[in-house]
């Protein structure tokens, strides 16, 4: 597959099965979807419809059951877990809706593991940094259990941001906040988006969040299609 | 890079508490091995060091034969000391006097161990030199000599060049031995004693460290000849019963406290695996492979597995150290004894722990895929049978290490298994019918109730779990208890420990009335007259083919067994085959009354003339049957006597004990001397030394600091004993406190749901108090159903103790169960039923 650098993200034909006992569950179907570098999209749709697990996929968290995925030039759909391990600490960082930082290392610290884990200098100088971005420094040595959710989640931002990656994906960032906060946390992640280039891909259920992206997309039962702004008038992607 | 951070993960993990459980339970278990092992090694070694002192040699080899070269050559090859001593009878002449003797001639580096203290012209000293005889004090005044003056010893003339004051190898002539000679070895030649057919006892005394002396014991097997006895320690004594009573209580012990540790240890691990999942998940999702996961989670691993086992380690050999101190004040110049097999024990158990139960844990913890970032679950808490069964091969394989008894592993292992299988189940049926039973109740009884149903297997393994440590802890004290018990009756306060013997009949009656007027109570006096066995049912019985010495002794020792002393120096020896007299005369007594120490095993107590009630080893030694007669011999006269019964004997009882008690019409005629017992505190010694000087014949017979010695020795067992339950109980705890944390997380999202629905606080703790109270009174009730079971096995077959029911158990047990649990339950969830149900939310939420 020939890739030209501005088609960050490239699904064909991609499928997702799980075998339950008696018969499979198709997740999703024949999802074919092109992400440019520095695009913002939103995937919305009715709760078990399959946002999640595209995600995932598109990730290389998991791997499809058909089809094909490229990440950053690179398919991923046939990469071991490790190989695709590493790709991500290369080109990839998360938002989680539950914020997931390790409630044993302070704020500085959730937001330099990654950084540190792949191995670079100035790992800290550059989290304080990040956490000034996000508003923390006053709260740099806090642990997760002392912060408010708002907090928590502007550290997994600072956190997502460190390595720099090509492109964060976010997974329901501001559901689990209430609107003024979540509000705060979309403001920094379109903020990082444009500020560093990075290319983001959110879920979200909200459509106003879902409006200041890009890109559309509306996943229903496994299918992907994209929702089309009224200008252009562009056609189906899926 | 990932080791500072595997380093900072491990730091702050320390620091939130969470690798604290499985730090504890693997140092709790490396604790108890070398604790344990430590401490019976360097318990056992001090009672051998001190019977060595008994015995003035750590290992004594008897013969008839003459010395052989060769075996003290041998034995100076490797390096161990050797002493010589030949035991004779022979009759000593001072002028006009004269007395039958027992000569004990040594060799110039005699004694190898104890002290010999001699009372010479020079000083006190103990120094036998060539050329003179020590006596006895006794003896001294018997024959009415001093020191200086000569006696006749056989053909040669010697001179008393002292008083004998202290021997470390005296034999205990409780009842009418030969007073005690000592001179140098050179001088027997010239006594001409030694002649052929006369009854001579040589003994090879040798000192040193255990292995040389059992490679000597195998190298000179084959210059033996069929006599020769390796003289060794009595398990059966007083002390060395007791000793072996602990021993086993300790293995014990130290084998359910590794079992329980081992148990938290798991339970701890998995805990730990799965409060972390999310973490290996969110990390692999930041770029983490599997192996760096595996390198971050198995480094923390490592590193409790070799901290813990550090502290446990160190603390063990602290308590070693301890007792050896303890050790050294009781002994004289006890020596330490450090061996390095407590330290790999406790290396090894560290290992075996970490890997067989913390190494699937970890593994399955890293092998969590990236992709549960996104599954908003926790993870899965499935019974991982892999672990199950590494679990259990680890515990069994602990056991073995630890006991080196495959057997009683195994056996306990099962019982273990067994046990939680039954438990398992009872949970489970229980559990179920819990739900009728709560229709009716109070609300929050009746929500405890629907809880304890809901995490049915959950609630059924901790239970079960509860009740195992409950159970364990519980069997352990009541069996400590019992062995103190034993050992108090067996040694009570103020037992008698001045024994008076040869007293005629009127002495009895004036030494009886002084005693009495000093404030002393005195037990029996048992009159004794020394006779012979001569034959059953009219055939005669062999005089058995043994050096008298050793007979004389041996059987003196085993007849009227009344200290560790006496033991010390029994031999091993029984004369086999055949109907075999005793080959000396026994020390006879007559009673109306059965004494208390005794027990009728088979037949009557007296209840008509002319019977016998003979001690049952003797009767199975002469293969008597009730009914058979017996012909006794005392003076020229012979008798017969009908066996009325057998006895059993308690030889661990500090009182005097007869083979053959008569019936008193057979008796009453001869004469007999009287021997008694009782105890003279040691103020009131001036008392004994009157009497002494009143009654010079009467001979006195302390065993004051025999039983001082034994005490002390059962008041550090019993330390020992307490320690070690201490342990165990730890143990026990420390597995209550991962259960109940394991479940924490659970029961915090609960408490949040069920708080925003709307119940009240105080409601929900109640609540869960209920929850744990019940549980535990459930674990309580099982556990001590399951101990009255082990406890009556173990006590009968192990411990040779009569079976009891233990009343206070099922107070204690049950009670225990519902304090221990309830409390544990409150303090674990103190942070979760506390809070306000902001905090309690946001908590459950980030979980
Ligand atoms: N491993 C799996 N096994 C079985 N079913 C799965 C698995 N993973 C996902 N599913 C199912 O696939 C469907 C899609 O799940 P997914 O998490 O992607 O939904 P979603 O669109 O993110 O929903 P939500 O908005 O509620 O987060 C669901 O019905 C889910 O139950
Ligand atoms: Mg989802």
């Amino acid at each position: 597959m020939s890739v030209t650098p501005e088609l960050f993200i490239q699904t064909r034909q991609l499928c997702k099965q799980v075998a339950l006992p008696g018969n499979t569950l198709n997740i999703l179907t024949d999802i074919n979807l092109t992400i440019n570098r520095g695009d913002s999209v939103a995937i919305v749709g009715a709760s078990g419809s399959g946002k999640s697990t595209l995600l995932g996929l598109l990730a290389g968290l998991d791997v499809p059951s058909s089809g094909e995925v490229v990440l950053a030039g690179q398919r991923i759909d046939t990469l071991n877990d490790d190989a695709r391990a590493e790709l991500r600490a290369q080109h990839v960082g998360f938002v989680f809706q539950s914020f997931l930082l390790l409630p044993a290392l302070s704020a500085l610290e959730n937001v330099t593991l990654p950084a540190e884990l792949a191995g670079q200098r100035d790992a800290t100088a550059r989290g304080k940094q990040l956490l000034e971005l996000v508003g923390l420094s006053e709260r740099m040595h806090f642990f997760p259990a002392q912060l408010s959710g708002g907090e928590q989640q502007r550290v997994a931002i600072a956190r997502a941001f460190i390595t720099q990656p090509a492109i964060l994906f976010a997974d329901e960032p501001s559901a689990n906040l209430d609107s003024a906060t979540g509000r705060r946390v979309e403001d920094l992640l379109f903020e990082l988006n444009r500020s560093q280039g990075t290319t983001l891909v959110l879920v979200t259920h909200n459509p106003q969040l879902a409006a200041r992206c890009q890109r559309q997309f509306l996943m229903d039962a496994g299918r992907l299609t994209e929702a089309l702004p009224m200008a252009e008038g562009r056609s189906h992607v899926g | 890079m990932w080791a500072k951070v595997a380093w900072r993960l491990f730091w702050r993990e320390l620091k939130n508490g969470e690798l604290w459980v499985i730090a504890f339970a693997l140092m709790l278990a490396v604790l108890t091995v070398v604790s344990l092992s430590g401490i019976t090694d360097s318990v056992r070694s001090a009672l051998m060091q001190r019977s060595s002192n008994f015995t003035a040699a750590d290992k004594v080899l008897r013969s008839s034969s003459p010395f052989q070269p060769e075996i003290l050559q041998q034995a100076e090859q490797l390096g161990l000391q050797t002493a010589q001593q030949i035991q004779f009878n022979t009759m000593l002449f001072a002028g006009d006097n004269m007395q039958l003797v027992n000569v004990k001639a040594v060799s110039s580096q005699y004694p190898l161990r104890g002290e010999l203290l001699l009372d010479t012209a020079a000083g006190q000293n103990s120094i036998v030199a060539p050329g003179s005889v020590y006596l006895e004090a006794r003896l001294a005044q018997i024959l009415a000599v001093r020191v200086g003056d000569l006696l006749d010893v056989g053909a040669a003339k010697l001179k008393v060049g002292g008083i004998i004051l202290e021997e470390p190898d005296a034999p205990l002539n409780l009842f009418g031995g030969q007073p005690r000679v000592m001179m140098h070895l050179s001088d027997v030649a010239a006594t001409e004693v030694i002649q052929p057919g006369s009854r001579i006892s040589y003994r090879y005394l040798f000192a040193g460290s255990e292995v040389k002396l059992k490679q000597l014991e195998t190298d000179i097997k084959p210059l033996l000849n069929a006599n020769d006895r390796w003289q060794q320690l009595d398990r059966q004594s007083a002390v060395g019963s007791a000793l072996d009573r602990a021993e086993r209580f300790l293995l014990l012990a130290g084998l359910l406290g590794i079992v329980l540790a081992a148990a938290a240890a798991a339970v701890a691990a998995n805990r730990y695996s799965q409060r972390h999942q999310m973490a290996v998940a969110v990390i692999k999702a930041l770029g983490v492979t599997a192996p760096l996961a595996r390198k971050i989670y198995f480094s923390h691993l490592a590193l409790v597995t070799g901290f813990a086992s550090l502290c446990g380690l160190l603390l063990g050999l602290l308590a070693n150290f301890a007792v050896q101190g303890i050790l050294g004040q009781w002994i004289e110049g006890y020596q330490a004894v450090f061996s390095s097999k407590s330290a790999w024990l406790g290396i090894s158990t560290a290992l075996i722990c970490s890997l067989l139960f913390s190494l699937r844990p970890v593994w399955r913890l890293t092998a969590v895929p990236a992709i549960e970032v996104l599954r908003q679950q926790n993870g899965d808490s499935r019974i991982d049978y892999w672990q199950l069964l590494s679990g259990s091969v680890a515990v069994l394989a602990l056991m073995w290490l630890f006991s080196g008894d495959i057997w009683l592993s195994g056996m306990l292992f099962l019982a273990c298994a067994g046990f939680g299988l039954c438990l398992l189940g009872f949970a489970a049926v229980l559990v179920r019918v819990a739900k009728p039973m709560a229709a009716g109740q109070s609300s929050a009884l009746k929500l405890a109730l629907a809880n304890l149903r809901r995490r049915l297997w959950q609630n059924s393994f901790q239970l079960m779990t509860f009740s195992l440590a409950l159970f364990l802890t519980l069997v352990l004290y009541f069996l400590r208890a019992e062995l103190l018990e034993q050992w108090k009756q067996q040694v009570p306060e103020n037992a008698p420990n001045q024994f008076l013997v040869n007293m005629t009949a009127t002495e009895k009656d004036q030494i009886a009335q002084q005693l009495q007027q000093a404030g002393l109570a005195t037990g029996t006096f048992y009159p004794m007259i020394s006779g012979r066995v001569l034959a059953v049912n009219g055939e005669m019985l062999q005089e058995p083919e043994q050096d008298d010495g050793a007979a004389s002794r041996s059987n003196q020792a085993s007849k009227q067994q009344s200290s560790e002393q006496s033991a010390a120096q029994q031999s091993t020896a029984e004369p086999a085959s055949g109907r075999q007299g005793f080959g000396r005369e026994l020390n006879l007594s007559w009673l109306s009354e059965l004494p208390a120490n005794n027990q009728i095993t088979a037949g009557q107590w007296f209840d008509g003339p002319a019977q016998v009630s003979v001690e049952q080893q003797q009767a199975e030694r002469l293969q008597l049957k009730l009914g058979d007669k017996l012909t006794f011999a005392i003076g020229g006269q012979q008798f017969d006597a009908t066996v009325s019964s057998f006895r059993k004997v308690d030889w661990n009882s500090l009182q005097p004990n007869f083979f053959m008690l008569l019936s008193p019409d057979l008796m009453e005629h001869f004469p007999a001397t009287y021997l008694t017992a009782f105890y003279l505190p040691e103020t009131q010694q001036s008392v004994l030394t009157a009497l002494l000087k009143q009654f010079p014949t009467v001979s006195v017979i302390s065993v004051a600091v025999i039983l001082q010695q034994v005490t002390s020795i059962i008041d550090q067992v019993s330390l020992a004993l307490t320690l070690i339950l201490i342990l165990v109980f730890a143990a026990a705890v420390l597995v209550l406190v991962a259960q109940v944390q394991a479940t924490v997380e659970q029961r915090e999202q609960e408490l949040a749901i069920l708080r925003t629905l709307g119940a009240r606080g105080r409601f929900l703790r109640q609540a869960v108090l209920y929850e744990f109270a019940a549980l535990g009174l459930l674990a309580g009730v099982f556990a001590t159903i399951l101990a009255e079971v082990l406890l009556a096995i173990v006590q009968m077959r192990m411990f040779q103790l009569p079976f009891n029911l233990h009343q206070s158990l099922w107070g204690l047990g049950p009670v225990t169960g519902v304090v221990l649990l309830t409390v544990l339950g409150a303090l674990l969830l103190r942070g979760i039923l506390q809070p306000t149900p902001a905090s309690l939310i946001r908590r459950a939420l980030h979980n």
